[in-house]
């Protein structure tokens, strides 16, 4: 921490926050908005005098609430920056008639009470999200009686009574009546594990941090009993299994069960709490003097602000998506950012500073480049058939097209190095003005084209999305999942990029069936471009039913890249709906769609003459 | 390069068996040449290896190819290998197109070697329909701020802001509240080792 | 917020009621087959295809 302080190529914002975020890898433009701590920063010497003086006294956050602290105060003595803060919503009022005793005691004369925020900007290449966590608040579990009775605590809680440092010097007392505990009960998978209410995931540490716990018990206070009540162990890093054996010597008792319910005795605030004991199959109950909750971890509840800025999905669970689960474990979808500790899932701390330093090394390849490459998948925009219709702009996933304004004439213009090449917006414009290099309309009509030349009907025409169906397919093929021959993949970088066109063009040049395939919403690689292919599935949907075609015909899926059992059995299903598809109505709907691109095209040349002319 | 007579070659790999041994790799490389455009083919055992890549070098100097289809396994895994080795000829590496006769035929048709080669023909024509119309790209290359932004002071933004500034890169640590040292700084000892937090 | 709406499996024909936000698209899987080919039937068809 004091490295951080030291360094002269850290510059620490420390009581800010990140207010805007633009631009895209190598460039990022950086809005920090610096909150006014009402003390000099630079100029507070840490002395303490301020604290001394100032009458306002309320619960010390650092302490989890067990102690106090004054309105002006340091967080806690090993703080970074070593300055004092003065919490203006605590202080009495920042007239000097009303209080100010604390600028009196300042010998420096540090407090500014008029001090306002700064908004700082700063340009970056690289951006790391190491933002952390929340912890689980275990109010809503009645049944364990948080909040109810007082010698029910949480784990954090338990850090503080148990530190040196804390409240009590280290010495671990209950609340109720400030004695060390005889019988000390954990309770784990509090908020983790469970479909109901908390999470449904595993929150890593909380095992090892309870087998920690009780180890520091019993250097403390070896006579000291403690039970923990599990669901199971989870004890799978270096060193962890020889910690759960120490904690077992030393005489911790693992009890197999989550106790339903804990109950306070009103005379010896002890706790009793009743549990199945899933070994015995007994319902048992145990009395102890106290009871730590070993409570999981969450998401920042206010995480989803930086999402929206940094165009960063997450997981069902609330963490963020990594680009690639196993070969860019760090590496957000948005390039140039990359994710550090709790902000990717739960974590210890050891995982969070390897995941840290993987971070820096890959955030470092990009600074050290000094330049980057920006693959040559991109859009591009011939404005002389922009009709200022901005749909572009709203459906891009990363806000890399600025929108146009017809009234100032001004087009939309496409950011090269914020563009990742799902084109969407290509799909989407109506006036087909986008180009995406590599994957032009051409290009994907041509293969459209030579698939469907010959033999049309025994054919499936399938569009796969280059990183979930695509590599699902590959999946299947790795398997040896056998599957029906009926299916001709075309391969774009997102399903978003299947224009309404090259399904209607593949139904006009003779196919029975279409398919459209992409990656699941969770895993989209383009944010969130796999919901416009959605709707413009359903848009289709809608479309072939007016036109009399059977809306069966266009067929939709998510694929993952791991789901290669799931490709086949799609395809083995898709087979047999072709299978139903006659050559009459296959030529039924040859001749509605020739009469609909006739008229499309006499629509099509008047809307670009009136451009042109315009 | 648009006026430039298009001239492809088609590179049929059989992988040893894993696709001849399902596909009349012999059928698809007759079949190849009856494309248009196409003025050169070669089959080979194993295109991604390095006689098979100098097979390709060779073919794009002896016949100018100005586009190449490589009808192998998945550009999943060999795209960049054989995108490189167009690229060492001189050609463009956007130019060069894979047809998918692994993953997507061999292996997932085994029993069936007749409508296997029918699918590896219409594969391998798909691809060069499309090679016809690739455009030569160039990748844009844009300069780098060289200073990096660590949002949050907890032990992750800490190690990360230090060990890029200890790379020698400018740093902006941005922290809520008004400390650093997050979580961990709440923490009394830390597991497996029981060491101090701070 | 979300309201009920009618559904159709366009693989295997199942229709069913569901949970529905209008304006949050939301993947949907056919509670029988399984199939994403999931579509939803408009009450009346309110402009169908808005472009």
């Amino acid at each position: 921490m004091m490295d951080v302080g030291r360094h002269p190529r850290i510059k620490l914002f420390a009581y800010s926050e990140v207010e805007h975020i633009s631009g895209f890898i190598g460039n990022f433009n950086v809005k920090i908005r610096k909150k006014a701590r009402y003390v000099i920063e630079d100029e507070c010497t840490a002395c303490g005098d301020c604290t001394k003086d100032c009458p306002v006294v309320v619960p010390d956050e650092y302490q989890q609430g067990f102690s106090s602290r004054k309105a002006i105060y340091i967080p806690f003595p090993q703080a970074v920056p070593s300055a004092y803060i003065l919490n203006m919503e605590e202080c009495l009022g920042n007239n000097p008639i009303a209080c100010g005793k604390c600028l009196e005691a300042c010998e420096k004369k540090c407090i500014d009470y008029d001090m306002k925020d700064e908004i700082i900007e700063v340009e970056v290449g690289t951006i790391i999200v190491a933002t952390g966590l929340d912890v689980y608040d275990p109010t809503e579990l009645d049944e364990f009686g948080y909040r109810s009775y007082e010698n029910v605590i949480t784990s954090m809680e338990f850090e503080r009574l148990i530190c040196a440092g804390g409240p009590t010097a280290g010495h671990f007392v209950r609340p109720t009546d400030r004695k060390v505990p005889r019988t000390v009960a954990f309770i784990q998978c509090v908020g983790s594990r469970s479909g109901k209410r908390g999470n449904r995931y595993c929150s890593n540490i909380c095992c090892m941090n309870t087998i920690k716990d009780t180890l520091l018990l019993y250097d403390h206070y070896p006579e000291t009993k403690c039970k923990v009540f599990y669901i199971d162990i989870r004890a799978f890093g270096k060193g962890f299994e020889q910690m759960f054996m120490r904690s077992k010597e030393v005489g911790v008792e693992y009890i197999r069960g989550i106790p339903g319910e804990v109950v306070e005795d009103p005379v010896t605030r002890n706790l009793i709490l009743t549990v199945e004991n899933t070994t015995t199959g007994r319902v048992e109950q145990h009395e102890v003097e106290m009871v730590v909750l070993s409570v999981g971890m969450e998401q920042r509840s206010d995480f989803d602000r930086l999402q929206k800025m940094l165009t960063l999905s997450t997981t069902g669970d609330g963490f963020v998506l990594e680009s690639h689960p196993k070969l860019k474990p760090v590496d957000s979808p948005t390039r140039g950012v990359f994710y550090a500790g709790c902000v990717e899932s739960p974590k210890g701390i050891t995982e969070s500073v390897v995941q840290s330093s993987a971070a820096a090394a890959r955030a470092s390849i990009i600074l050290n480049a000094g330049r980057v490459k920006i693959e040559a998948l991109t859009a591009r925009l011939d404005t002389s058939l922009c009709n200022y219709c901005g749909m572009c702009a709203r459906v891009c996933p990363y806000h890399a097209i600025t929108p146009p304004d017809r009234k100032l004439g001004i087009y939309p213009e496409i950011i090269e190095a914020a563009c990742a090449g799902c084109g969407t917006c290509a799909a989407e414009c109506p006036n087909d003005a986008i180009t995406m290099r590599h994957f032009t309309d051409a290009q994907i009509m041509a293969q459209i084209d030579a698939i469907l030349e010959e033999k049309p009907l025994e054919k499936i025409v399938a569009f796969a999305c280059n990183w979930c169906s695509y590599a699902g397919g590959d999946n299947a093929g790795t398997s040896r999942l056998q599957y029906p021959p009926s299916i001709r993949l075309i391969r774009t970088m997102c399903s978003g990029r299947v224009d309404e066109k090259f399904v209607l063009y593949a139904f006009q040049k003779g196919a029975p069936l279409v398919l459209v395939s992409g990656c699941h919403f969770a895993d989209c690689h383009y944010i969130n471009a796999v919901t416009w292919t959605q709707r413009r599935v359903e848009r289709l949907w809608n479309k072939l039913e007016r036109l009399g075609i059977r809306p069966e015909r266009l067929q939709l899926e998510w694929i993952s890249a791991a789901e290669g059992q799931k490709f086949a059995k799609v395809m083995r299903e898709l087979e047999e709906l072709r299978k139903k598809v006659t050559p009459e109505e296959v030529q039924q709907t040859r001749e509605i769609l020739r009469r609909e691109a006739e008229k499309e095209r006499a629509r099509k040349a008047k809307r670009v003459e009136a451009l042109r002319s315009a | 390069m648009k006026e430039e007579k298009l001239r492809i070659g088609v590179f049929v790999c059989d992988c040893g068996l894993n696709i001849a041994g399902t596909v009349d790799c012999e059928a698809v490389a007759e079949f190849a040449r009856t494309l248009p455009d196409v003025v050169a083919v070669v089959r080979n055992k194993y295109t991604c290896a390095d006689p098979g890549q100098n097979e390709i070098k060779k073919a794009i100097q002896e016949h100018r190819l100005n586009r190449v289809v490589v009808a192998s396994c998945t550009p999943k895994i060999h795209e960049p290998t054989f995108r490189q080795c167009v690229a060492d000829a001189g050609l463009n590496p956007y130019l060069m197109e894979m047809a998918n006769l692994r993953e997507h035929c061999s292996w997932v048709h085994q029993g069936d070697r007749k409508a296997a080669t029918e699918k590896a023909m219409d594969l391998v024509k798909s691809a060069v329909n499309r090679a016809r119309l690739l455009e030569a790209q160039h990748e844009a290359e844009v300069p780098v701020t060289r200073a990096a932004l660590v949002i949050g002071g907890g032990v992750a933004g800490i190690q990360a802001a230090l060990d890029l500034a200890d790379a020698g890169h400018q740093v902006y640590l941005v922290e809520r509240e008004p400390s650093i040292g997050g979580i961990m700084a709440a923490l009394d000892k830390i597991y497996a080792t029981m060491d101090c937090s701070i | 917020m979300p309201e009920k709406a009618k559904f159709k499996c366009l693989r295997c024909g199942y229709l069913y009621e569901d949970k529905y936000t209008p304006g949050v698209p939301q993947e949907r899987a056919c509670p029988k087959c399984g199939s994403n080919s999931v579509r939803r039937l408009e009450e009346k068809s309110t402009s169908p295809g808005n472009r």
